[in-house]
């Protein structure tokens, strides 16, 4: 911090200006790319429900409105985690994690709500949060915190502890049940364990042994049938003879919108599949069917490489990470990111079951996106303190 | 940890590596999105555009009110009426072998034969009834009564996957009038649907079936409606894409008059059924089988009144005949009540046919109209003899005169000699053939009525072609018969000379027999042409088709056929002659006649009386009248009803009278010719 912002002479608007300085040396590839990817999540969350809103005599602003103010708060939690020094920030974290663990754990108390058989959301201060999307950060944050203390390759006994962390908040989202992220949070802590320099043969006894619980899963109760007919299922959705009426539909439904799009789409607000809701959450998980139908192949394919372009600035910012918890931190991102939208998107077009997995910026929902701003904004933090940022030089 | 710390370069190496890996695995997983959207939306963007339109689109398909067919002065004799029909769901019902589907439906289809007093066979037919769209509710049973409703409505849970619907059937305000000229209804066979020319139509939809609902399936049917809803993924309609109502069907405006036509039926029921009490020569009553009866316009050649006996009821048609309705209607037993006799009838038409051939004479150049010949008792030509219906000889006589007493050997005569001149020739002129086919004999005449006969003017072209179809026949039978018998002999020379036309054919067919074969619409036409001034007409039951709302759509207009192309010399012989027929003393007709009011309403008409071995012959009588101003024209024909001024004259009087309004003074009932003439 400069000597201006701690100067008494200085007029409080100035010293609060110029706590922002450090922003001119953002990243603004990076700034651009999660802002664009906002706005068009506002833009497709307007399309999907303009039509029915209308029906229901509700303002067309009713879900637009809560992103928007969303995206606002998710603003100023990027500004934050860009500017305090994460370093600053390490001592909270254990604290993040506890909390977040103990709100997972209050989910599946009566206090939270369920829709449709999950029950994945609490109400805090009048407002509905998604526990398992802070969660994401906080084990991030977590496993960060552990395995900067190592030197040179993480032991066996901080391995295990990191299967640990991970495996508890797991088995609570698990429990919801939401399968697709406690896979995200199982994704999150290998792309971690790799980065962090675990031994290789560590981590394919790890996955080995995933799978081995995996197919253990199978045999008990612990997966359910419908979750099991989701994953097997979709790769017949596009048989003409598919039993539309099960879970196939959702996927069905949502290629025959993608699919209609066609090269160059129907054009916004102009997507019929959309507009009649055909597609079921067409303004959460299934909000990549309302830009594959109105934007066409071009605009799906462009906010694809939107994801791609933050992708690349995260593992480069990663790259040049001058702590190692950064690094964790930075390319911990990259992984959910790519997890995600591969997760998101892959069940969008038939390639993945339909789990319940918002796209990330874009997707209806608060604090998924609240939390991926407040990513973003650690991101730039990191690169205020990388190499790059160093050799910047005015801070 | 203090800012700066130097990260090893082993540690640092192996990160970038791992960093590498990881960007390595997101690009894979990215390019595997992008083939994926490649192939949704570009490769097979059509084809799901097509699956969104069908996952979105319902089309609901309206039926258009059939059109009503209306008498001359617009009453109804053929409208609609909405009918209560029990429907079953079939795909829910039955399975594709067509029994029921579960232990749920087999009870459905139980409770439905009490409710309808059926067998469950019957019941299971009538739900896997192929000519039903499956896709549509199919009708089990039409017009079912309240209590059957009433039990179904308050039984809702007994009888899933059976509904009610309300359909549009025929109605005959009428009853049974004019049957024939009516038709009546039925669904859509499978070969029809096939066919190019049934296009837009679909299972289970009804089609005309004979007389005029099937002449004018086209105009009557109108446009179903078709409406493209935009549904939601429930199934809520949403928006209507496309919306294009039903267009009822046109009415068809006939010629018919009710009133007549209801006259005609009666009289010519009432006269076959009372010549059957009529005693013949050889002890038997008169069979009289079946008959037809025709009223024509005499200048327009429009359908009146057209009846045929026996004849059906098309109400047993309305929601499907039965079959033993259908078998009893095609029966030959019961003479083929379907069967619309004076347009499908083919008879030989005997004496009424001398006017065609008196002319044929004139116009061969072998009489002028005024020209006596004789009418001896008999006439020889090449060995064989040829008798007259009158046993006694009597004097030379004109053309008309002729006519009058039908003298068959006055025509015997002409007609050798015209077969001896011709036979002369290298082309033959066949005169006789040629006026036959003026007068609208041995062709089509086009009228509005599906089924029309052809009939036959036997020619020496007609009469090789028939032989060589039947030449092996008679060599093999010749082969087979005793040796010098009658039958033999017969054979052996219709095996070696059928083919041959010649004197006696001519001489038969100038009294209309022998080969000749006419139905008594061709009858009727060609005294139509005499009453018209020598113009044949096309005979047309149609008049205009009319919109819903009683606009003038299209007008079918008389259409004159040709002219008979007589001399007004040789035309003025036949109408005298078929004055004198009716109104003259000696004229064969003039005892069905008497008392008939002939100053007022002169007649003019022809007796025939048609040998048809081994059989009784058939009985014709075709007039017109008022003879000096023709309105109409009546032909009667009984198939073995015996002689024309017998049995045919006194039913085309009646039909005379009615149209003429006169009233028939102490005459209850039909009272047949004095005596066999002609």
């Amino acid at each position: 911090m400069s000597a201006l912002t701690r100067d008494p002479s200085v007029s409080p608007v100035r010293r609060a200006l110029a706590l922002l300085g450090p922003l001119r040396d953002a990243d603004l590839v990076v700034v651009a790319a999660a802002l664009g990817l906002t706005g068009v999540g506002v833009v497709a969350i307007h399309s999907a429900k303009a039509a029915s809103l209308a029906a229901q005599g509700l303002p067309a602003t009713f879900y637009t409105g809560r992103q928007l103010l969303a995206a606002g708060i998710g603003l100023v939690v990027m500004v934050a985690a860009a500017l305090i020094d994460y370093r600053r920030l390490r001592p909270l974290i254990p604290f993040a994690y506890l909390g977040s663990l103990l709100l997972l754990v209050l989910v599946l108390t009566p206090l939270g709500t369920s829709v449709r058989g999950s029950q994945r959301w609490i109400t805090l201060l009048g407002q509905q949060i998604q526990p398992s999307e802070l969660m994401k950060v906080a084990l991030l944050l977590g496993l960060a915190m552990l395995f900067h203390e190592t030197e040179g390759i993480p032991g066996l006994g901080r391995t295990l502890l990191a299967v640990g962390l991970t495996l508890i908040p797991m088995a609570l989202v698990f429990a919801q049940p939401d399968l697709g992220t406690s896979v995200t949070y199982l994704f999150l802590t290998g792309v971690v364990l790799l980065v962090s320099g675990t031994r290789v043969r560590w981590l394919l006894l790890l996955a080995v042994a995933g799978i081995g619980a995996f197919l253990a899963a199978l045999r008990t109760d612990l997966i359910r049938d419908y979750q099991l007919e989701r994953l097997t299922g979709f790769l017949g959705a596009d048989a003409p003879d598919a039993d539309l009426t099960g879970a196939l539909f959702q996927t069905r439904q949502s290629m025959i919108a993608i699919g209609s799009g066609g090269t160059y789409g129907r054009g916004l607000l102009e997507g019929t599949q959309t507009a009649l809701a055909f597609v079921p959450d067409n303004h959460t998980d299934f909000v990549f069917t309302v830009i594959g139908e109105e934007l066409g192949f071009v605009g799906a394919a462009s906010v694809l490489g939107l994801f791609a372009v933050l992708l690349w600035r995260a593992l480069r910012i990663a790259s040049q990470a001058l702590d190692r918890d950064a690094m964790i931190v930075a390319s911990g991102i990259g992984g959910l990111l790519i997890v995600q939208v591969f997760v998101n998107v892959g069940m969008n077009v038939g390639l993945m079951p339909v789990t319940g997995l918002p796209l990330p910026f874009l997707s209806y929902g608060g604090t998924s996106l609240i939390s991926w701003l407040g990513m973003t904004g650690l991101l730039l933090n990191v690169h205020l303190r990388s190499r790059q940022g160093l050799i910047g030089g005015r801070w | 940890m203090t800012r700066g710390m130097v990260v090893p370069d082993v540690q640092e190496r192996t990160t970038v590596l791992r960093l590498a890996f990881l960007g390595g695995l997101a690009a894979l997983l990215l390019a595997a999105l992008l083939a994926r959207l490649w192939f949704l939306q570009v490769l097979a963007g059509d084809r799901f555009a097509a699956l969104a339109d069908s996952t979105r689109l319902r089309t609901v398909v309206s039926a258009a009110p059939r059109g009503h067919i209306l008498a001359a002065d617009g009453r109804e004799l053929v409208r609609n009426r909405p009918a209560l029909a029990l429907v079953a769901d079939r795909q829910r019902l039955v399975d594709d072998a067509g029994r029921p589907r579960d232990d749920e439906s087999a009870r459905v289809v139980g409770r439905l034969a009490v409710l309808l007093g059926l067998d469950e066979e019957e019941v299971l037919d009538r739900i896997n009834d192929r000519r039903y769209s499956p896709f549509r509710p199919v009708p089990v049973a039409v017009d079912v009564g309240e209590a059957v409703l009433l039990t179904l409505r308050q039984n809702q849970e007994l009888f899933r996957g059976v509904g009610t619907d309300t359909i549009p059937v025929r109605e005959y305000p009428e009853g049974d009038l004019a049957a024939h000229l009516v038709g009546y209804l039925g669904q859509i066979s499978r070969d029809e649907l096939a066919d190019p020319a049934f296009a837009d139509y679909r299972g289970g939809d009804l089609v005309g079936r004979g007389g005029l609902e099937q002449a004018y399936e086209s105009d009557l049917r109108g446009r179903g409606g078709q409406q493209v809803l935009v549904v939601n993924r429930r199934g809520a309609v949403i928006d209507v894409q496309s919306d294009r109502a039903a267009v009822p069907g046109l009415d068809l405006v006939t010629w018919l008059d009710l009133d007549l036509q209801r006259a005609v039926e009666e009289a010519l029921a009432e006269g076959i059924v009372a010549s059957r009490s009529i005693l013949r020569t050889d002890g038997r009553l008169l069979p009289s089988t079946a008959g037809s009866a025709i009223v024509l316009d005499a200048r327009t050649g429009g359908v009146m009144a057209l009846a045929s006996f026996p004849s059906y009821d098309p109400r047993e048609f309305v929601g499907g005949v039965s079959v033993a309705y259908w078998e009893r209607v095609n029966d030959p037993e019961q003479f083929q009540p379907l069967t619309n006799r004076p347009i499908a009838g083919q008879y030989p038409p005997g004496s009424v046919f001398k006017v065609a051939s008196g002319a044929a004479m004139v116009e061969a150049g072998l009489v002028g109209p005024s020209t006596r010949v004789g009418c001896p008792a008999s006439y020889t030509a090449a060995d064989v003899t040829f008798r007259n219906w009158n046993p006694v000889a009597e004097a030379p006589m004109d053309l008309a005169t002729a006519l009058k007493r039908s003298c068959d050997t006055y025509f015997y005569d002409l007609s050798f000699r015209l077969w001896q001149q011709e036979q002369r020739q290298d082309e033959p002129d066949e005169v006789l053939q040629a006026v036959a086919r003026r007068f609208g004999f041995g062709q089509r005449l086009g009228i509005d009525l599906p089924g029309e006969q052809a009939g036959v003017v036997p020619s020496r072209a007609w009469r090789r072609e028939f032989w060589l179809r039947y030449r092996e026949g008679y060599c093999e039978r010749a082969e087979a018969a005793a040796p010098g018998s009658l039958g033999r002999e017969l054979l052996s020379d219709l095996c070696r000379f059928g083919g041959l036309w010649r004197g006696g054919d001519a001489v038969n067919l100038s009294i209309g027999q022998g080969d000749m074969l006419a139905t008594p619409l061709q009858v009727a036409a060609a005294y139509q042409a005499i009453a018209n001034d020598g113009v044949l007409m096309r005979p047309t039951v149609g008049r205009e088709l009319r919109s819903a709302d009683g606009a003038l759509v299209r007008s079918i207009d008389p259409e004159p056929l040709g002219d008979l192309g007589l001399t007004d010399a040789a035309l003025r012989a036949l109408r005298v002659g078929l004055e004198r027929t009716v109104m003259e003393p000696g004229g064969t007709a003039v005892g069905a006649f008497a008392g008939f009011p002939l100053g007022e309403v002169p007649v003019a008409g022809k007796t025939g009386t048609a040998e048809r071995d081994p059989r009784v012959p058939y009985a014709w009588f075709a007039a017109y009248a008022p003879a000096d101003a023709p309105e109409v024209v009546v032909v009667v024909s009984v198939e073995e009803g015996g002689g024309g001024s017998q049995t045919a004259a006194p039913i085309a009087r009646r039909i005379l009278e009615h149209h003429f309004g006169i009233e028939r003074v102490g005459l209850a009932g039909f009272v047949p010719g004095p005596e066999i003439l002609d």
